[in-house]
């Protein structure tokens, strides 16, 4: 007997990485999977149905129910075909899960409207684009799990990723609203910010990071441990059994929430509220809010990226013009 | 005696009316050369009027500051790039961009159509890259720049039926901290305003709609602002903005500030509050006992469920 016995499951981007260790998952606790993957390149590019099919043969060969998708959920079609497959094949659709991303990493200064386009339509846009038909169907029901995919170079920055930081946070907000859209139907939303070594973060190379954090920018891996231990293990199977969890009976009342899991480490994280606050009676003034801002607000506070040593900055070396 | 902004060009989107405006004029009387952007479209961003930014750019210059109006529209590529080059064109060169333009298209989830999506994502969140594009490229060769953009507690928190807004507005935030993780070492600051403040923009929500909700049990965005409608006013934002472009906000960077009538939060870095580890993977029946116990202790669903619905995984009240 099986977690999700009767559930029917889409897993969006289940080809392979951390959506495959999900699929896999899914079925192996009994549920019917639509393994959705048009297995792209890492930037997106190209077109190959081998890896959902190979997903769903694992799948089968195991005993277990699946059907492959080839849809691209960055077209709002898609989106639709994916969630309509799931209910013309196996007559409902319990949970959705949105694993699937490209990458398309460059400095600001260097970015393309298309490498912005592609990333937002992919991750952001994708998001809504499986959320919009399926959240129809799971407010008729009153009942769904959506599980969506933020990440902490959205929730905490990173240098290289402005396409994908935006979209990332972009998803934690969606989440939080459509958390409240939903939750009075019986309906869960919840999101994984996952670590974990793929193809992925394979495209990041270990010298860039390194020359980063030499000239003491702070990536999102600032703050995870960078010594190899068991705690520390990052394969992408070991985000599957969270999105198990939030996909079971047992977390009906787990709602609106962002899961940092990595490896054996699943964190709650928190939602953006004041830390420090000032308050005024009345409209500050720039001297005003210069003594605050440095005083109170971020006070032993760091800068993320520091100016370099090297650069004359107006304030630091150069005087500032007087604050009026 | 100089002013703080004197010989700074600043590039204000959407302050023809609201927030914008007031960030505009406050910038213009410090002494800034102010870009006056606003397409002057309704609060869903339809039509076209050139009178709220030409009003505003001739208010500024009618009290002695130096501004200019564009119309252009943030939500596109070129737009953006127009207003960046009509900065150098007319003042020479660009030390500040605030992006506070935004429409709204409420709805709920699940009747949100595909173009209400897609024109709340465009202006607010690409047309943030659309001005911050190739601002960069100039403030990472002058080692000079500011970067502001407006976030929301709708994003931040959460707000029913502006899944759109609040994704727009979330990821506002998420893009400033890639900003200046990117432009930091380059002597360029980007930070985040999440504002609070009665707008043409906050009337379109029904006070009924409102009410409505909170007797379902469903939390709001928090509502960090003062309890004084006075101080809802969109003027006290202005002095924040402004700020931030000042000479001695140079090491000001990668921050969201909450800021709402004489308020002025710094919000926290977003981080694990509670965490649970093992040396392994962890099994179901582990999760299904630690993460109710160890990880959500004290938080509530922020949109329960009726007690009436039959839900699966939830006790029958023995009663």
């Amino acid at each position: 007997m099986g977690v999700l016995d009767g559930r029917v499951a889409v897993v969006t981007g289940s080809g392979r990485g951390i959506g495959r260790g999900i699929a896999l998952l899914y079925a192996a606790e009994g549920a019917k999977v639509i393994v959705n993957d048009p297995g792209v390149a890492v930037d997106g590019s190209g077109h190959d149905e081998g890896p959902a099919a190979q997903v769903v043969r694992e799948i089968k060969e195991a005993g277990g129910e699946a059907t492959a998708n080839f849809d691209s959920v960055a077209e709002f079609s898609g989106g639709e075909n994916l969630i309509r497959q799931a209910v013309d094949t196996y007559g409902r659709i319990d949970i959705l899960v949105n694993p699937a991303g490209i990458l398309r990493d460059r400095m600001i200064f260097n970015m393309a409207h298309q490498e912005w386009d592609d990333v937002i339509a992919v991750h952001l846009k994708g998001h809504f684009n499986t959320i919009k038909p399926v959240s129809v169907l799971m407010r008729q029901q009153r009942f769904g799990r959506i599980i969506n995919f933020s990440s902490t170079s959205g929730l905490i920055g990173n240098t290289g990723q402005v396409n994908y930081g935006a979209a990332k946070a972009g998803i934690a907000g969606l989440t939080r609203v459509v958390s409240k859209d939903l939750g009075r139907y019986g309906v869960t939303v919840n999101a994984i910010s996952p670590g974990a070594a793929t193809r992925m973060t394979a495209t990041v190379p270990d010298a860039a990071r390194e020359l980063r954090s030499q000239a003491g920018v702070q990536g999102a891996a600032g703050n995870q441990q960078p010594v190899a231990s068991p705690f520390t293990r990052r394969e992408p199977d070991d985000v599957a059994p969270m999105a198990l969890f939030l996909a079971s009976d047992d977390a009906w009342d787990i709602n609106g929430q962002i899961f940092l899991t990595s490896g054996g480490s699943v964190g709650l994280m928190q939602h953006p509220t004041a830390e420090r606050t000032v308050f005024k009676d009345g409209h500050w003034d720039m001297s005003e809010l210069d003594d605050a801002v440095h005083t109170v607000l971020l006070k032993d506070k760091l800068n993320p990226a520091p100016a370099r040593d090297d650069f004359e900055l107006i304030g630091r070396d150069i005087p500032a013009k007087p604050l009026a | 005696m100089a002013l703080p902004l004197e010989e700074r060009t600043i590039v204000v989107t959407g302050s023809g009316r609201g927030i914008g405006s007031e960030v505009a004029k406050l910038a213009g009387k410090l002494g800034a050369n102010v870009i006056v952007n606003d397409p002057g479209v309704n609060v869903d961003g339809s039509g076209q009027d050139e009178g709220p930014a030409a009003t505003i750019a001739k208010e500024i210059t009618d009290a002695g500051g130096t501004a200019v109006a564009n119309f252009d529209s943030v939500a596109t590529e070129e737009g953006g790039e127009n207003m960046i080059r009509q900065a150098i064109d007319t003042y020479g060169r660009l030390d500040g961009v605030i992006h506070v333009a935004g429409i709204l298209r409420d709805r709920m989830i699940f009747n949100m159509s595909e173009q209400e999506w897609d024109d709340v994502v465009a202006v607010h969140l690409t047309g943030y890259f659309n001005v911050a594009k190739p601002a960069s490229v100039l403030m990472r060769q002058q080692r000079y720049g500011r970067l502001v953009g407006f976030s929301s507690g709708s994003g931040l928190r959460g707000n029913t039926g502006q899944a759109n807004y609040g994704a727009a507005k979330s990821g506002i935030a998420g893009m400033n901290r890639c900003l200046a993780r990117d432009l930091g070492r380059y002597g360029v600051t980007a930070n985040t305003i999440a504002p609070g403040a009665a707008t043409r923009m906050t009337q379109t929500i029904p006070d009924a709609a409102r009410e409505l909700r909170a007797q379902g049990g469903i939390e709001a965005a928090a509502r960090s602002e003062s309890g004084v409608t006075s101080l809802r006013a969109a003027s006290y934002v202005a002095p924040m903005v402004v700020y931030l472009m000042t000479d001695q906000a140079w090491d000001v960077n990668g921050h969201t500030f909450n800021v709402s009538g004489g308020q002025v939060g710094l919000s926290h870095e977003i981080q694990p509050l509670r965490q649970i580890s093992k040396p392994g993977r962890w099994t179901f029946e582990e999760l299904r006992d630690l993460v109710p116990s160890q990880l959500m202790g004290g938080l509530r669903n922020p949109a329960p469920p009726p007690s009436d619905l039959d839900l699966p995984g939830r006790p029958v009240d023995a009663s």
